[in-house]
């Protein structure tokens, strides 16, 4: 724990309570607080922390690190504590009844034989390639979640715009979880499997370029493989990076129509600075109307890592909806499959407010802008 | 032109003071009383600096200008203070006993000899302009007077802004001037004067809260920074004295101070401005005595008090006034986008509550840095700043007022935070220090 606290500089904390005051869980769970678990660690309270229940809610959103005066590495501070837990043997309350995490688990499995590209068969794709699509879990989020959302449709769209643009990608027979969830919940050991596997089959693809459409996925290709992948010099970029420089340099254009706000995800605003990308992309497709919270004070969906789904997260959903739909857009942009899932589940289940307030239209920004591609 | 004759048949040694705040002004007239002359090198059109916007001083509520217009004036007034003003420094030669200054005066487009400040000018120009003197919250004109009362008196032409400079065309200014002052031809001049010693005095500006977006400055209308609400509340100002909430022109019922907003922070600014505990307590009072029905909250990181009658004043603050002060630095400022209303959330650290409190105004204290510049004028002088764009001293223990160029004196906010008091000490320390190089 020590090491933990040294390697985040948890130590610098001068107990302000800038992070618990920055932290949307701590606004409606009065027993979770960031500068709490940060105090408790400082005083050497290691069980005290491991089998607290609230270690779990964070959302790892950075909201708090992003401002921290002393520059403490929240997340990461989390993330560690999160390892130290479960290799003592606690784990998260994970939502979905742990399914997702046991396919996670399932995936670390060397000889695993997956039937996941039926999507792709209309599409012009190749097993090996310059530009890779890693796809993530798009393929089984479109099994769990049919019931009010088709995730696989940004897949599908995707590859779409690749090709419009010429682009043949390579995508994987057997593509594993990146770990993510697994890395943000504790479980490092599986994590590293799943890495190992994915790296070797990224490198035996022949790809220079890997292209995710998942802000998790490529936080962790980007941050979390750097070890693994730091020699072969290929570079992860994000869907919205690649549109916008086929914008810039390819000439392409889309239909434009209608108005739009746009919901920055966590890991790929505040965890990887990407602000501009998906921006530049809706402005392309339509007027962009911004949200009072938006950029580094973007708030989180309500979950992260498949760890907490609580009145808490439903509560930050719906705020997050209410403060869309009264930006008079009609559609809300988002750029990660999760945040899409997430915020269509609000709408989809019972929410303590009228439904008039929230039905905004919710879209992934590569589907929208598969939709709108000009000449398509 | 005569002044420059005047220079030429000085005879008695000369000092330069860099800066015309407060600290600067101290400095010049303990010089000038000595029987040295002063040569008061000011960037802005005005000498007076920051103190000139302030409403009031803490902790004993006394007007500003007040104490400073006096001083200003005397400075105008005295026949060994020749002020530059809209001038730099723009070289440095020599060493201490015999520097040689070359200083750089921008046009004004105004004959400072001719131009008596009526105004006519003023009322007739067209081009509007953000004005920076009351922290952007109004506008002035193209040719302008930052403030009322303003030294030297003579108006200025914004050569960015003004019609004629940029397209010429309108030329309104100079029809309307019966003294015939404005001149479009001026050109930026260079004089070089002989001094003895240099006082760098070139005090702060202020943390743009803009790069904590946390607290939604430039994003929410009611969040605003603690000299816009100096400027608000002064009578001079843009409000003539009022607060107001937008876009509902009322008066705050309820107002909170942020503390430390870009100061005492690893990703900003380290140290502490020093100031912003006392000028919070001290605007928080104000708005009581403005508005009675008014409740300030105050949130702080740690009180920080030390100086004299520091205590006592918060402690009134708290009894006389009701101000409440919150041990906490709040997290985000958020909106509600129908009533304006602003909400501050903040984790209170003596109950460890979340909460979220309602107000109609949000202050942001911000950081106070360094003058833009800093470096430049180091490189000029052949002194040093620091990592923080302070310059450094010989040794802060036994000459903190010694650069560490000998005959290169520091004084004010440019040389470590402190406050109006300090600043004004170290004025006259200074100016002691650099009496000593001139008597050698």
């Amino acid at each position: 724990m020590k090491q933990i606290i040294r390697n985040t500089k948890a130590y610098y904390c001068v107990e302000c309570g800038k992070c618990t005051g920055s932290c949307p869980v701590a606004r409606g769970n009065e027993f979770f607080s960031p500068r709490l678990i940060v105090e408790r660690a400082l005083s050497g309270m290691k069980q005290d922390i491991e089998g607290d229940r609230e270690l779990w809610a964070c959302l790892t959103c950075e909201a708090c690190s992003k401002k921290c005066p002393s520059t403490v590495k929240y997340s990461e501070f989390i993330r560690g504590m999160r390892k130290m837990a479960f290799d003592s043997g606690f784990t998260s309350r994970c939502s979905q009844g742990g399914l997702l995490h046991s396919i996670q688990r399932i995936h670390s499995i060397k000889d695993l034989v997956q039937d996941r590209l039926d999507w792709a068969k209309d599409l012009k794709t190749s097993k090996k390639g310059e530009v890779l699509y890693f796809t993530g879990c798009l393929p089984y989020f479109e099994n769990l979640f049919s019931a009010f959302v088709s995730p696989i449709e940004i897949a599908k769209s995707t590859v779409k715009i690749l090709n419009f643009a010429g682009i043949v990608p390579a995508i994987l027979q057997n593509e594993r979880c990146c770990g993510h969830d697994l890395l943000w919940t504790g479980d490092s050991e599986t994590f590293q499997k799943l890495a190992r596997l994915n790296t070797e089959m990224i490198k035996e693809s022949g790809a220079s370029r890997v292209v995710t459409s998942c802000p998790e996925c490529l936080r962790t290709l980007k941050l979390d493989y750097a070890d693994l992948l730091e020699s072969t010099g290929i570079e992860i970029m994000h869907i919205s990076e690649l549109i916008s420089s086929l914008m810039k340099n390819n000439g392409i254009k889309f239909n434009r129509s209608g108005i739009m706000t746009y919901h920055d995800p966590c890991r790929l605003g505040r965890h990887l600075g990407i602000y501009d990308a998906p921006r530049d992309v809706i402005k392309s497709m339509g007027e962009l109307v911004e949200m009072g919270n938006h950029m580094a004070e973007s708030s989180c969906c309500g979950v992260s890592a498949w760890a907490t789904c609580e009145s808490m997260s439903k509560q930050m959903q719906v705020n997050r909806l209410i403060e869309a739909k009264s930006t008079g857009s009609d559609t809300l942009i988002t750029s990660c499959p999760k945040c899409l899932i997430h915020l269509k589940c609000a709408v989809h289940n019972q929410i303590p407010v009228e439904k008039e307030k929230v039905d905004i239209r919710i879209e992934d920004l590569a589907v929208a802008a598969g939709k709108a591609l000009a000449g398509d | 032109m005569q002044q420059v004759k005047r220079w030429l048949v000085i005879e008695m040694k000369s000092m330069l003071v860099i800066g015309g705040g407060i600290a600067g002004i101290q400095s010049a007239l303990d010089l000038a009383d000595r029987g040295f002359h002063v040569y008061l090198v000011e960037r802005e059109p005005s000498i007076g600096g920051h103190m000139a916007l302030l409403d009031k001083t803490f902790p004993t509520n006394d007007c500003s200008m007040c104490i400073l217009a006096p001083k200003m004036n005397e400075c105008n007034a005295h026949p060994d203070i020749d002020i530059l003003s809209y001038s730099e420094v723009a070289g440095l030669s020599g060493e201490a006993g015999d520097f040689s200054a070359r200083v750089m005066r921008r046009a004004r487009y105004v004959n400072e000899d001719k131009c008596t400040g009526c105004g006519e000018c003023r009322a007739r120009c067209p081009s509007k302009v953000p004005n920076e003197y009351n922290s952007n919250l109004d506008t002035r004109k193209a040719i302008f007077l930052p403030y009322p009362q303003a030294v030297p008196r003579v108006m200025t032409i914004d050569k960015d802004h003004c019609i004629y400079l940029t397209k010429g065309k309108c030329g309104v200014c100079r029809k309307v001037c019966s003294a015939g002052a404005v001149d479009y031809e001026q050109e930026d001049t260079f004089v070089d004067l002989d001094v003895a010693a240099v006082i760098v005095s070139t005090g702060f500006e202020l943390f743009d809260p803009s790069q904590m977006p946390e607290y939604g400055y430039g994003r929410y209308a009611n969040v605003i920074t603690a000299m816009q609400y100096e400027r608000m509340i002064c009578a001079s100002g843009p409000t003539s004295g009022h607060l107001e909430t937008s876009p509902a022109k009322q008066h705050p019922e309820k107002i909170a101070f942020i503390q430390c907003v870009g100061s005492r922070d690893m990703q900003h600014n380290p140290y502490c401005c020093s100031v912003c505990c006392m000028h919070a307590v001290k605007e928080s009072i104000l708005a009581k005595e403005h508005y009675d029905e008014s409740q300030s909250y105050i949130f702080y990181t740690d009180l920080r008090a030390t100086g004299k009658g520091f205590e006592e004043y918060t402690a009134r603050a708290e009894k006389d006034y009701g101000v409440q002060y919150i041990r906490s630095r709040p997290g985000q400022i958020t909106e509600d986008a129908g009533t304006k209303k602003l909400t501050v959330w903040y984790d209170d650290t003596v109950n460890r509550k979340v909460k979220g409190l309602e107000v109609d105004m949000a202050v942001l204290c911000t950081c106070l840095v360094p003058a833009k510049g800093g470096e430049k004028l180091a490189k000029i002088l052949g002194i040093e700043i620091d990592e923080s764009g302070f310059f450094e001293n010989m040794d802060e223990l036994t000459s903190p007022l010694d650069s560490k160029r000998s005959g290169i004196f520091i004084a004010g906010y440019c040389q470590s935070p402190k406050d109006i008091p300090e600043s004004v000490a170290q004025g006259s320390g200074a100016a002691a220090r650099a009496a000593e190089v001139g008597s050698a």
